[in-house]
This record gives structure tokens, C-alpha cells and sequence, in this order.
């Protein structure tokens, strides 16, 4: 009969093999195409010379690391952003909607099951000259033209990326606001404790794992966004995932694009481990 | 002192003054709710007029466009190529997202952060970037590229949200409810399957319906990955390149989404919530 | 139900439901492997060679640039056959990537104009088979825009904010070199520096660069947003169907045209299977249906001959012989050229 110690082979075999093969195989070949010194195509059977040449270039065009520092600052925005408009529709789900939690929150989800593309299409609807948001300001009497920041720019990338994470920030948030105990909450209210306290002293402390877990998983891979910033950014909203995107797929130029993917990747990972120490993980996880 | 239940609060009884703070989160719901449905809404009234593109005035109502899908072979092939795609790996990612949060939760062992950090880095790689290395990979393995190597590229990429959603869960159990288990004679497997995953359930959910969504839409990485068939986002993307199209693709789009949503009505039949 | 008994039944039902799908789709066993743009893998631009060969299933990989085809195909793809536009063709001879075509096999090759066919050779040898083309010029609203004589209306400060260029490095040196009167192939660092400090200049006047035609510059086109958009005939054409008052400049230094070619990797081994694809690519049906349904021309001159709509004549400027005396065809560029082009744009995007 399998007791504890040996069950743990079980549960760390699968993943480990799965993520070995798929996803640090991959990896290493990006490692090894950003040490490679030709630009443009390259022929896979060509010898492996390697050289920090793509580097070098990522690190030396001022412009390509102003525009990583812009894409993290937009990503540390709407990641914030994004959670705390989440945390209220998660105390929702978890305080007042309880049994019916699972399903309002697949109500949230199922927007996500139409294409994304089609989407931003019926966005750009609303967010156009000629569209919802214009009209019902000038009507109003708000605007007297169309407002041009809408659309095409720096700031429609940030309002819909916000609107898009919020309804997947929710979740981690929570998961961990149902595994508070009801107890917990009631023994605060005998001792005198307001709503308002229960909140900020039992409820907040409670959930801060699903809430950093939240933040992360909106700012990591918002960093490396592109197909937002391609469909509405215009020309002011473009991100270092488009550049990536530019080098590897339209220019084919994969030493360089995979030079630019690990410079963001090595600076993310530092950075999220700098606040995670920070944060200090022993007050998050047993 | 009054003495009052412990169960847990998804357990239904009364409030104990929780609800009682003015903060109008029920609207806040709805306020979201509607703005995320609005696109949505937008497509499905486009999905009954005669625009050839998005834009007022709408011209005539008809069902054409539905009619159309339902005539198209290779658009609803498409669509059920992404439903199998993503329920596999939604299934896989989320079985491997718990493997991977018990282990990091229950357990000490050296390289148990590294294993957690693995998990979720994927999220740091851009998809373009994973497909040209899986990509890669297939090609020096001689693997032919199918559906089946879409779906284990969406298990790579959904991983960070599985594990992230059952590791925010998990870590508020008790391990003493496993350790009971175990004094009352199980092994270790049985009381993780017994005690554990019921009591995890919603999150378990929530991972698989997050996994499924994030692969259902996924064109970055399928596009590179995909063998003769292709998935519906990869359709999607290489048809709007025609103008016509447009009306057909959005009724398929309506549809699918219809079909997602009796699909998670479905898995909610399965869980009612423990009385 | 006890709760653990339902979450079995879910993770089994979508197990079943996975296998039941598999099922039902069937084993299709691999046929002719074909490395494409995404769009073409509609059957309208295979129908005749799916009509006369309809049990050899033809599956499709999907590129999404030149560049990005090339890498693919350096990279080892296993496609049988690649498409790709002018200027590319001496990589994939170098590379030792294509087998030449025995045209003596193909029914259609009479249909090709001989000046196409020679785009189609390298050192002599037919390696490439044409097969669609077009121009590259300026698409601009005559509501707006007095007539457009010259390429540098897409650096015109008037037109701010309603500007869209193509997300091209390549496209971007070429207009420049149109504008500045310079050789394409002859680029030196200090004119390229001074092309990326215009491009640099003329960011902040584009709503957006466009990078799928139909996707992005049409619809834009057409309600009014963007006036003077660097464009392929294909949204003049769909443009002037949907009613809106637009013109396909002229340029002084005169317009761009590409054509696309099709190869046969030489690692195939369904050479035959490969050529009769190739062959009935050029039918009639097959290329009316690139006419008709994507405003490409076609490199069967039968079909070109054949229109008859005002709006596709007035797209390929048929009447106006003056227009291809006047273009300029994309001359091969190298390797290092390309990268530098590259590069310079990313740079001006980074801005």
C-alpha cells in the first residue's frame, strides 16, 4: 500500500516528463538559435558557432529596451489594474453568489469561447469614431469629436487587455477566498470585529496567494503581448512581443527573435523572483 | 458564546454579516457581465444581417449565414478539430496542474520549487516563440505535425493556469484531513482521491474550463503545429484574409460559443454543489 | 452523486467525448504536403486538381511571410511544395531547396505569358511556377485626397493620422528608393540611415501599419478611416465593389509589381503527384476563382483575358498598357541586405 513518500514519484513523474519533451527541449533550441551569429534565415543543418552577436544587438539598440521597459510598465499597469477590479468579482462569486458560484463564474468565461479575433472586431464597433462610446459622449454633449485615444493607440491596448484579464484574474483569487473558513470569520465577528475589519484582518491576509497568483498571471505574459497591440495599438501602442513576433515570423530571422525572447524572459524571471522575495513566500504557502 | 457551524461557507446557511457591507458587488458582476457580453451580442446581431462587414446600418435580416455553416464541411470539421483539442488539453493540463500543486504543497523535496517554477514558466514564453521551437522539435524528431501535437502544445502553454488555480486552492486544505484518512487505514492515493479532489472540485473546474478556453482560441502556436486539419481559429484566420466570408465565420463563431455554453452546463449538471 | 464520483464522470465523459470525435473524423493518410499562405488552403484555389484527384487528400502548412516560408522550408519542413513572391527565388537555388519542373508535363503551360515564365527561371533552368500576381501602389480616397502623383504621399504630414503603411522593412527601403530615385540593390549605410530617419518621422502620421490586407487596411478603407494606405489591388478592387470613392495612383516613379511562384521542394518524393498539382493550379477554373474571389491576377493569360467586370479591369489597369511600361518589378536583393532592411524597421517600430 502506498504510503506518502512513496506516492510522490507518482505525482512528480507525469508532469516532469511532459514538461521536459515539449516544453525545456524547445527551449534549449531557442537558446541555442539566439547564440547563433547569422541574421535572416538560417539552415539548420549550418554549423552551431556560438556568439553573443544577437545579444549584443538587443542589448545595444536603445530603442528596442526603451520599448521593453514601456511594455513592462504597461504590463505592471494593466496587471494591477486587472486585479483589483478582479478582487471585487471574486469576493462576488465566492461571499454572495456561493452556490451558484461555479456557474456565474462560467458565465464569465464563456465570452472567451468566440474567437478572440472576431472579438476585437466588434470592439473596435464600440470604441470607434462612429461608435458607442463616441456617440453616447457627443450626444451628451461630452465631446465635440471623436475621441482618438479609443482606438489605435497606447491606451485602447491598456483598456482592453485590462478587460480582457479580468474575468481570468478572478479565478486564482478566487479559489483562495472559498478556503476561508467560515469560522474564522464568525470567531472575528464575537470578538467585536466590523465588517470592514473582517475584511482587512481575516478576509484580505486570506487570499493574498490567489491575489499575487492573480497579478503574476496577468503581468508575465502580458509583457510579450502582440496580437492586442497589432489590432488596435496603431502605431503608438506596438510591444516588444510584436518585435519578437516581427523577427521570427515576418523577418524568419529566428537567432535574433529568440535573442529577444530570452532577453525578456531572463529579465522576467529576475524581476518575479526579486518580489517574490520581497513578498516573502513563507507568509503565502505552507 | 454561541456555538455555530464550521462548515465552509460554499455550504450555503446563513450569513453571518459577510453580506452585510454596502459595496454593490452584485452590480459590479452584472456591470462586467454586460461589457463582456457586449462584443458578443454585437456578433450575434451581425450574424442575422446581410453585412458583408462590420459596420451600421444593418442590411435585412436572414439566416443564411447559419444556413451556410451548417452546409460547410471543412468550417465545421474546423470547429470540432478545436473542441477535441482543447477538452484533451484542457483534461491533460488540468490533471497535471494538481499532480503538480499536491506535489509542491504536500511535500518537501529538493527541487520542489524549481518543479512549481517550471509549471508556470511557460507563461513567460511567447507562443510565436514555443511554436517555432516545438515546431523545430517535431521536424528533427521526424514527428508529423497533427491535432494531437496542437494538443500537447496547448497542455504546455495552460499548465501556469491549471497549477496556478488548483495550487491557490489547495493551499488552504488541511493536511490533516489526508492524515486521517491514511489513521483509518487508506493509502496515500486513496485519500487524495477520496478527500482531497472532492473537496477541490470548483477549482478543479475552473482549471479545466480556463484550460479548455485558453486552447480553444489559440491561433500563435497552432498555426505552427497543426497537421492536414486545422483547428478553427487557424481557419478563421487564413478565411478573413477574403472579405466575403466574414458573416459565415461570425454565425460559426456565435454557434461555437452556444456550443461552450451547453458544454459547461453540462459539466455544472455533473457537480451540483454538495447540499 | 458523492462529489468525487461526479468529477470522475466529467474527466471520463470528456475523455469519451475526445475519443468519440477521433473516431469519428477517420485516418486520412498524408498525400501532398503543401507550405502555403493562409487563405489559399481554400479548395476554390485547388478545385481542379481536387476535382480530377479527389482521393489524394492535400494538407497544408502555413507560413506567414517570405522570410518565414524560407526559414520553414531551411529549417527541413517536409512540404512537398512552397509559395512564395518575387525576389526570393536565388535562396531557394542556392539553397539546394527546389527540383525543376518538367513543364513538358503540364497541359496549362501555354497560358503563361513567356515574360512571367522567365521570372520563374534561375541560371536557365524553369525551377518556378508562376502563378498569381499583382501591384503594389497607393490606395487613397479621392473624397479627401487630391490625385496622388508620387509614392511620397505616404510621408505627407496633410494626411496625418490617416496614413496606414505596410508592417514591411523591405517595402519601406523600396518606396524610399522610389522617392529618393535610388537602386534598390545598391543601398548604402548612409542612405538607409537616412530612410529609417524618415520612416521615423512618418510613424506618428499612420492610424496603424497594416499587416493582413483583408483584415486590417480594407475595412479601414472603407469606413473612411484611413486615406492613402500603401496597398495591393485587391482592396482598390474591393473597395470600388463596395461603392467607396477611391483611386489606385499612378506614381510618377511608377507602381511595384510581384509575382508569386510555387516550387517543388527537392526533398519530394511525389514529384508526379506534385507536377499534376502544379498543372492544374494554372486551369482555368482554378485561377478565375484567384480573380474572382481574392482580386489577384493570374498568371494564365486565357483567364486574364476573359474579364469582364469593370471594377477587376480597372483593378489590373488592363486597359491602360502605359501602367506596366511604367513598373517596376522587385529585383532580388541578398540575404544580408534583407536583414539589414529588417532590422532598420524594427527599429523605427521600437521608436
Amino acid at each position: 500500500m502506498l504510503g506518502r513518500r512513496g506516492t510522490l514519484p507518482l505525482l512528480v513523474g507525469p508532469p516532469l516528463v511532459w514538461l521536459a519533451l515539449l516544453f525545456v527541449a524547445p527551449l534549449i533550441l531557442i537558446v541555442a538559435f539566439s547564440l547563433r551569429p547569422e541574421s535572416g534565415v538560417v539552415n539548420a543543418a549550418d554549423p552551431w558557432n556560438p556568439s553573443l552577436v544577437q545579444y549584443g544587438k538587443v542589448l545595444g539598440t536603445p530603442a528596442f529596451l526603451r520599448l521593453l521597459g514601456v511594455s513592462a510598465l504597461m504590463a505592471l499597469g494593466i496587471a494591477v489594474a486587472a486585479t483589483m477590479l478582479a478582487y471585487p468579482l471574486a469576493y462576488f462569486l465566492a461571499f454572495r453568489a456561493r452556490t451558484r458560484a461555479t456557474l456565474f463564474l462560467a458565465l464569465l468565461l464563456v465570452p472567451f469561447a468566440a474567437s478572440y479575433l472576431l472579438r476585437i472586431m466588434a470592439w473596435k464597433l464600440v470604441l470607434g469614431p462612429a461608435g458607442a462610446v463616441n456617440s453616447l459622449l457627443s450626444s451628451a454633449g461630452l465631446i465635440s469629436e471623436p475621441l482618438d485615444l479609443l482606438l489605435y493607440s497606447r491606451g485602447a491596448v491598456v483598456i482592453t487587455l485590462v478587460y480582457v484579464w479580468i474575468p481570468f484574474a478572478a479565478l486564482p483569487i478566487l479559489a483562495s477566498l472559498q478556503r476561508i473558513e467560515r469560522s474564522q470569520l464568525e470567531a472575528a465577528a464575537d470578538l467585536g470585529a466590523g465588517p470592514w475589519t473582517r475584511f482587512r484582518r481575516v478576509t484580505l491576509p486570506l487570499s493574498l496567494p490567489g491575489t499575487l497568483a492573480a497579478f503574476f498571471m496577468v503581468f508575465i505574459p502580458t509583457i510579450g503581448e502582440y496580437v492586442t497591440p497589432t489590432l488596435i495599438g496603431g502605431t503608438g501602442g506596438i510591444m516588444y512581443g510584436n518585435l519578437i513576433q516581427d523577427f521570427f515570423g515576418r523577418a524568419g530571422n529566428w537567432p535574433l527573435g529568440a535573442a529577444l525572447a530570452m532577453v525578456m524572459l531572463i529579465l522576467t524571471v529576475v524581476g518575479v523572483l526579486i518580489a517574490l522575495r520581497a513578498v516573502d513566500l513563507r507568509r503565502v504557502a505552507p | 458564546m454561541t456555538v455555530r457551524s464550521t462548515g465552509r461557507l460554499r455550504g450555503g446557511g446563513s450569513a453571518i454579516g459577510v453580506g452585510r457591507t454596502r459595496v454593490p458587488l452584485g452590480t459590479f458582476y452584472v456591470a462586467v457581465l454586460a461589457l463582456l457580453y457586449l462584443p458578443i451580442t454585437i456578433l450575434f446581431v451581425f450574424s442575422f444581417s446581410a453585412n458583408s462587414r462590420l459596420s451600421f446600418p444593418l442590411e435585412g435580416f436572414t439566416f443564411d449565414q447559419y444556413a451556410g455553416v451548417l452546409a460547410d464541411p471543412s468550417l465545421l470539421g474546423a470547429a470540432r478539430n478545436s473542441l477535441m483539442v482543447a477538452a484533451a488539453a484542457a483534461t491533460a493540463a488540468t490533471v497535471l496542474g494538481t499532480l503538480v500543486a499536491i506535489a509542491s504543497m504536500r511535500f518537501r523535496f529538493r527541487g520542489r520549487t524549481a518543479l512549481l517554477g517550471l509549471a508556470v514558466l511557460p507563461l513567460i514564453v511567447p507562443f510565436a516563440v514555443m511554436g517555432v521551437a516545438i515546431f523545430l522539435l517535431l521536424v528533427s524528431l521526424g514527428i508529423p505535425k497533427s491535432l494531437l501535437t496542437v494538443a500537447m502544445g496547448h497542455t504546455v502553454i495552460a499548465l501556469p493556469y491549471a497549477t496556478l488555480i488548483v495550487l491557490a486552492r489547495i493551499s488552504g486544505l488541511d493536511p490533516a484531513l489526508e492524515d486521517a484518512a491514511m489513521d483509518l487505514g487508506a493509502s496515500y492515493p486513496m485519500a487524495l482521491r477520496k478527500v482531497v479532489l472532492p473537496l477541490m472540485g470548483t477549482a478543479l473546474i475552473a482549471s479545466w474550463l480556463t484550460s479548455f478556453v485558453v486552447s480553444f482560441d489559440e491561433v500563435a502556436l497552432a498555426v505552427f503545429l497543426v497537421g492536414g486539419e486545422p483547428t478553427f481559429p487557424v481557419m478563421l484566420y487564413g478565411r478573413l484574409r477574403f472579405g466575403g466570408q466574414l458573416p459565415e465565420l461570425i454565425a460559426m463563431a456565435v454557434l461555437l460559443m452556444l456550443a461552450t455554453v451547453g458544454l459547461t452546463l453540462l459539466a455544472l449538471r455533473l457537480r451540483r454543489s454538495p447540499g | 452523486m458523492p462529489a468525487h464520483n461526479r468529477i470522475r464522470t466529467l474527466f471520463a465523459l470528456s475523455a469519451a467525448t475526445v475519443l468519440l470525435l477521433a473516431a469519428c473524423k477517420g485516418a486520412e493518410p498524408q498525400n501532398l504536403l503543401v507550405l502555403e499562405w493562409s487563405g489559399y488552403e481554400a479548395e476554390d484555389f485547388w478545385t481542379d486538381f481536387k476535382t480530377a484527384n479527389a482521393d489524394a487528400p492535400v494538407t497544408f502548412e502555413f507560413g506567414i511571410s517570405d522570410a518565414d516560408i524560407l526559414a520553414k522550408m531551411e529549417a527541413g519542413s517536409q512540404a512537398d511544395l512552397f509559395h512564395f513572391y518575387s525576389g526570393w527565388q536565388q535562396f531557394y537555388v542556392d539553397g539546394g531547396l527546389v527540383q525543376e519542373i518538367d513543364t513538358s508535363k503540364l497541359t496549362n503551360w501555354d497560358k503563361v505569358p513567356d515574360s512571367f515564365k522567365e521570372q520563374g527561371q534561375v541560371n536557365g533552368k524553369q525551377y518556378f511556377l508562376p502563378w498569381d500576381w499583382g501591384f503594389s501602389s497607393i490606395l487613397y480616397n479621392t473624397d479627401e485626397v487630391p490625385e496622388v502623383t508620387s509614392w511620397d504621399a505616404l510621408l505627407n504630414a496633410d494626411y496625418a493620422d490617416h496614413i496606414s503603411m505596410w508592417n514591411d522593412g523591405p517595402a519601406a527601403v523600396t518606396v524610399s528608393s522610389y522617392i529618393h530615385g535610388w537602386d534598390e540593390t545598391t543601398i548604402t549605410a548612409d542612405q538607409l540611415a537616412q530612410i529609417e530617419q524618415e520612416w521615423i518621422a512618418q510613424k506618428p502620421l499612420n492610424a496603424f501599419y497594416w499587416s493582413g490586407e483583408y483584415e486590417d487596411l480594407c475595412p479601414a478603407v472603407q469606413d473612411g478611416t484611413v486615406w492613402v494606405a500603401y496597398a495591393w489591388q485587391g482592396c482598390y478592387a474591393a473597395a470600388l465593389y463596395e461603392g467607396v470613392p477611391v483611386a489606385y495612383a499612378d506614381p510618377a516613379e511608377g507602381r511595384n509589381s510581384w509575382i508569386g511562384f510555387y516550387g517543388i521542394s527537392s526533398k519530394s518524393d511525389s514529384y508526379e503527384l506534385a507536377l499534376k498539382f502544379l498543372d492544374a493550379k494554372l486551369a482555368d477554373l482554378t485561377m478565375s476563382n484567384v480573380v474572382n474571389l481574392f482580386y489577384y491576377g493570374a498568371a494564365n493569360q486565357d483567364v486574364m483575358n476573359a474579364i469582364e467586370d469593370e471594377v477587376l479591369i480597372e483593378a489590373f489597369g488592363i486597359n491602360d498598357p502605359s501602367i506596366l511600361e511604367n513598373t517596376n518589378f522587385t529585383p532580388p536583393v541578398t540575404a544580408d541586405q534583407r536583414s539589414a532592411w529588417t532590422e532598420m524597421w524594427a527599429r523605427v517600430q521600437a521608436e
